[in-house]
């Protein structure tokens, strides 16, 4: 029984002593390493995540650094091959009578157009004068009420309106199936 | 030319005695008395050995016959005596071949007055800079300081004012008229007639700026087939009015006015500023945004 006990031992201990490193090992790991990986843990990412932000950091300060740029307006730019210099309209040579013509059409439109904008200016003209006249009528009919009309009005922006069209939309169209893709190039900075 | 800029101290000293020193009869000495610079309207008359030269400053402008002292050689010195003539700031700083000063001096006075008007004229063109420092008319023609101080302009834009509004009169902060079309042109001119309208009713116009093209592509599905065709490419246009301080009561006759003139096809859009607004104008940025979303 003890050689059994002994020999059963025996093994283990060999087990163990063939696998002292092991023993020795599994009690290093026990000890050591179990208190250096934690460190590691905490140091060493530690830093890493700051400096890591640090360097994030800085390259937000740089790129806020630099002013931000408007998007350019494509309608400004000319394509070269219109402002060739090789693209010249001939016109043929117009006669007396064409030229005389064009000249009074010319000053009776100018004249037409500016009983136009005269006619404009006095409707506006006319227009605010009766405004004052109807905030004193008001004013001498009750304070309050006038201290409300001065105020300005929130509903009224935004404000928007479609143009009036050349014609009106045809009644029972049936517009054929299709779509839209905006091709805007993108600017980046 | 004798550009001497040691003498810069002499001449202050010159300039700093304008008037209080009484007309002296005795013709400038040479050689850098400070403050004999003579009378105002005292000619070197006879006294050849009067030579006066002129420090270049206050011989720029010269009003009589300074074009002779842009060439070199006799030139400077016809020059230098006529500016004696007209007594302006003088400075002794050497003197010349006497001889020839005298024969200078007298062709100066022989030549006409219109003349020399002339010369003036030309050299009044070439350079200005009048330096009467000594004169009481010195800085006559000085403006900028009535002028409200601009400040130093940065850079970077920088963000809109938003006015708040006070008081019974009530007022519109900055308010946006975007005009929208597929026509360049007529949105153009409509903005033109926007911004001259709002000038002409004394409201105030911050800024009339066009906002970026947006480039459609129409395509539209053929009857028989499952194709789509490219109909047309369409380039939409917006410009943008901005105005404040409209006054509650005059904002909707303005608004009347605008509509009432609004032209075929165009698509009117009234509302108040917002930095949104200011911000669609930039570039965007994807890498800071990146990185900012990082950060947080």
């Amino acid at each position: 029984m003890f050689l059994f006990f002994f020999s059963l031992w025996l093994p283990q201990t060999v087990q163990f002593r063939g696998s002292h490193w092991q023993t020795s090992l599994l009690a290093f790991k026990a000890s050591l390493p179990m208190r250096a990986q934690p460190k590691k843990k905490k140091k060493v990412d530690i830093k890493r995540e700051q400096a890591q932000k640090d360097r994030m950091k800085k390259k937000i300060r740089k790129l806020e650094k630099a002013a931000p740029e408007m998007i350019p307006i494509e309608d400004f730019m000319t394509a070269p091959k219109y402002s060739d210099s090789n693209r010249v309209r001939s016109l043929p040579p117009l006669s007396f009578e064409e030229t005389e013509r064009r000249v009074l059409l010319m000053k009776k439109w100018s004249l037409y157009k500016q009983k136009q904008d005269e006619a404009e200016k006095k409707a506006i003209q006319t227009l605010v004068a009766a405004q004052q006249e109807a905030l004193k009528e008001l004013r001498l009919e009750s304070e309050e009420l006038y201290q409300a009309a001065i105020r300005r009005d929130e509903r009224l922006f935004p404000f928007e309106r479609d143009g009036p069209n050349y014609t009106p939309p045809l009644p029972g169209y049936d517009p054929p199936e299709g779509k839209c893709i905006d091709i805007t190039k993108v600017y980046t900075q | 030319m004798d550009v001497e800029d040691g003498q810069s101290e002499r001449e202050k000293g010159v300039g700093a005695e304008p008037a209080g020193d009484p007309p002296t009869p005795s013709p400038p000495a040479f050689g850098g008395h400070p403050g004999d610079t003579g009378g105002p309207l005292q000619p070197p008359a006879a006294d050849a050995s009067a030579g006066v030269f002129i420090r270049r400053e206050g011989l720029e402008f010269c009003f009589e016959g300074c074009v002779l002292g842009r060439a070199g050689g006799n030139s400077p010195n016809i020059c230098r005596a006529v500016c004696a003539l007209t007594g302006a700031s003088l400075q002794v700083l050497r003197s010349e071949k006497q001889t020839l000063l005298k024969r200078a001096f007298a062709l100066s006075r022989a030549a006409t007055p219109q003349e020399s008007r002339l010369c003036a004229a030309g050299d009044a063109l070439a350079s200005c800079c009048r330096h009467y420092r000594s004169r009481p008319t010195h800085g006559i023609g000085r403006f900028k300081y009535l002028l409200p101080r601009e400040a130093p302009k940065r850079r970077r834009d920088r963000l809109q004012m938003k006015e708040i509004n006070v008081g019974t009169e009530y007022e519109y902060g900055d308010i946006n008229i975007q005009m929208t079309s597929y026509d360049m042109c007529l949105v153009e001119q409509f903005a033109q007639y926007v911004h001259k309208l709002c000038n002409r009713l004394s409201v105030r116009v911050n800024e009339s700026y066009a906002m970026p093209t947006k480039t459609n592509e129409v395509l539209f599905l053929e009857e028989r087939g499952s194709k789509m065709q490219l109909d047309a490419v369409l380039t939409t246009h917006q410009r943008v009015v901005q105005i404040s301080g409209l006054s509650s009561t005059f904002a909707p006759i303005l608004l009347e006015v605008i509509q009432s003139n609004q032209p075929e096809g165009v698509h009117l859009l009234v509302k108040e500023h917002t930095e949104a607004d200011f911000k669609s104008r930039l570039k965007s940025r994807p890498e800071l945004e990146e990185l900012l979303a990082q950060m947080n």
